[in-house]
């Protein structure tokens, strides 16, 4: 079984205003202000105007953009203490979102995989959404054993919290599950141990 | 029961468990009839796409095969499904359409190649369907969901051998929107619900290197209704077991640590799978179903020698990427030294069995 060097993580993109566009939505959290900031800089007075901005404060890093977000003349500000919190501000929103929405989603891979799965169950399309990466890239995984996720995994093997066997994560990605798959680590010799490693975070 | 699904043709009461002690074995018709898989005694992938028609009077004979295993795979199809309900079969809200599509292929499909065990009778969009092989008779409204008693695919996939994977294409690629999948490979359905063709092909080594995956997708998507195209592929399993899924993964592969080089012939089993993959016509969707046979070494060797040796010299010359990617490292090297008993070194025909002056099963 492929551990590594799988094909199936996620490409990310840059965030630049979409001209497409007449109603911007722009969701953040902790590292992916930063990328939030310069996609208000790059929109016109009336993008800007026609923009949401969703942030959460929760940040793996400690990177907080908020004081800057909150220089721009946008339509509303939106601020969350947990990326959880953002999700279900965005799901929300798109609930009452009109044709001509543009989503634009930055911060961790859990953070844009979670919102992506919120996004797809309104029917938004690819090319209606930019997605880029910031910060750290810890990751969010399931267990392909007991189905638990687990947030903020930085090493190849851990201890999976809902079952407690030893899962090795391999770089394997669902975006309809937002996770990496987990599987046991010492599954063919109970004991005999992959060695770990810190993930590239 | 009919009396047909009793007679010696089709067996009743095989297992492909541990708690069922793998009561398994092939018939020597049942092994020579095989889609075999091995053309050359090198192996490496290659697009290997052929137009799905009859050919012989074996695996190939039907749009999709059927076997002496037909009933007992019903039977562990459906123990499967209720031992692990929502890991086997999924699928996406909008591929009820896909589904209708997918029975009617299969229903039309056994009903034409198998008459004496299959009947659809159709008036107008009220539909009978009977399997005498595992005793259904049923009447039910094609489009209508509220008159099967669950989903169409899952109702067609339950009475048939194979797992299926329904591919939706949607932004140039094909998603994969539904599955009926009991016998994976070392895969997850839930975790590749939704996944695109590259992604779905992620885990497997030099297939993206060798430009094969996109040769291989613009290949499908030309694809139309009525013209289906099939290909062979293979992996080893120990015992016959076809639930071999990511999910049950601490449960079989333990098995992998047990082979040697005298029971190899016993407990590894060659795992051929035929592909014959068809577009949907209302849908659009792709089918890509996957008919698993297991076959031991041993049977091999007893029932099909010219194939035993062909594989042997196959397996010892294999890419070491691929057996790490097929999973069997730990036993690659007590197979093939198994099996290097078998083989006398004689030239043997290039080819399928199923080409002429193909490889042929030998002995008899």
């Amino acid at each position: 079984m492929l551990i590594t060097g799988i094909k199936s993580r996620p490409v990310y993109d840059e965030l630049t205003p979409m001209a497409s566009g007449l109603i911007h939505l722009a969701a953040g959290q902790g590292s992916g202000g930063k990328a939030l900031v310069r996609l208000l800089r790059a929109m016109t007075p009336e993008q800007l105007a026609a923009t949401t901005v969703l942030y959460s404060t929760e940040s793996f890093t400690g990177q907080n953009y908020l004081i800057d977000l909150q220089q721009f003349k946008v339509r509303d500000l939106a601020v969350f203490p947990t990326n959880a919190d953002a999700v279900s501000g965005l799901d929300a929103y798109l609930a009452t979102a009109k044709m001509g929405t543009r989503l634009y989603l930055t911060g961790s891979e859990g953070f844009i995989g979670t919102s992506m799965q919120v996004a797809t169950s309104y029917g938004m399309n690819r090319d209606e959404v930019l997605r880029e990466h910031a910060g750290s890239f810890v990751r969010r995984v399931w267990c392909a054993h007991c189905g638990h996720y687990s947030e903020n995994v930085t090493h190849r093997i851990f201890v999976c919290p809902g079952c407690e066997l030893n899962l090795i994560v391999r770089d394997h990605y669902s975006g309809r599950l937002a996770a990496f798959q987990g599987v046991k680590a010492d599954s063919e010799v109970p004991g005999e141990m992959p060695e770990n490693e810190e993930l590239d975070t | 029961m009919t009396a047909i699904s009793e007679s010696a043709a089709f067996k009743t009461g095989e297992t492909y468990t541990p708690e069922g002690k793998y009561q398994f074995r092939n018939s020597p018709e049942g092994v020579r009839r095989l889609p075999f898989p091995f053309p050359d005694d090198d192996y490496m992938y290659s697009m290997n796409l052929e137009p799905h028609v009859p050919a012989g009077n074996g695996a190939l004979r039907a749009a999709f095969d059927i076997d002496e295993h037909y009933v007992s795979e019903c039977t562990h199809r459906a123990q499967m499904l209720s031992d692990m309900p929502g890991v086997h079969y999924l699928a996406l809200p909008h591929m009820l359409e896909a589904q209708w599509d997918l029975l009617e292929l299969i229903f039309e499909s056994y009903a034409r190649d198998f008459p004496e065990h299959f009947t659809l009778t159709k008036n107008g969009n009220e539909w009978r369907w009977q399997n005498r092989l595992l005793g259904i008779d049923d009447s039910f409204t094609f489009g209508d969901p509220a008159t099967l008693p669950m989903d169409p695919m899952e109702y067609a996939t339950r009475q048939a051998q194979g797992e299926f994977v329904v591919l939706e294409e949607k932004d140039n690629t094909l998603v994969i929107g539904a599955g009926m999948t009991t016998q994976r490979a070392d895969y997850s359905l839930k975790f590749n619900l939704g996944m695109s063709f590259f992604e779905f092909h992620g885990p497997v080594p030099k297939l993206h290197e060798m430009g094969i995956l996109d040769r291989a997708l613009k290949f499908l998507l030309r694809m139309k209704p009525g013209h289906p195209v099939r290909r062979v592929n293979w992996s080893l399993t120990v015992n016959p077991r076809l639930e071999t899924s990511v999910e049950t993964l601490p449960e079989w592969a333990p098995d992998r640590a047990t082979v040697n080089g005298e029971n190899a012939g016993e407990k590894v089993y060659l795992r051929i799978e035929l592909q014959p993959l068809h577009r949907l016509p209302r849908s659009n969707a792709i089918v890509f179903p996957v008919r698993t046979y297991l076959v031991s070494l041993a049977e091999l060797v007893e029932y099909a020698p010219d194939w035993a040796k062909r594989i042997h010299r196959a397996l010892a010359s294999l890419d070491p990427e691929l057996v790490d990617y097929k999973g069997f490292h730990r036993y690659h090297a007590a197979a093939v030294e198994w099996l290097s008993r078998h083989d006398d070194g004689a030239p043997l025909a290039t080819g399928y069995p199923w080409a002429p002056e193909g490889i042929q099963p030998g002995g008899n």
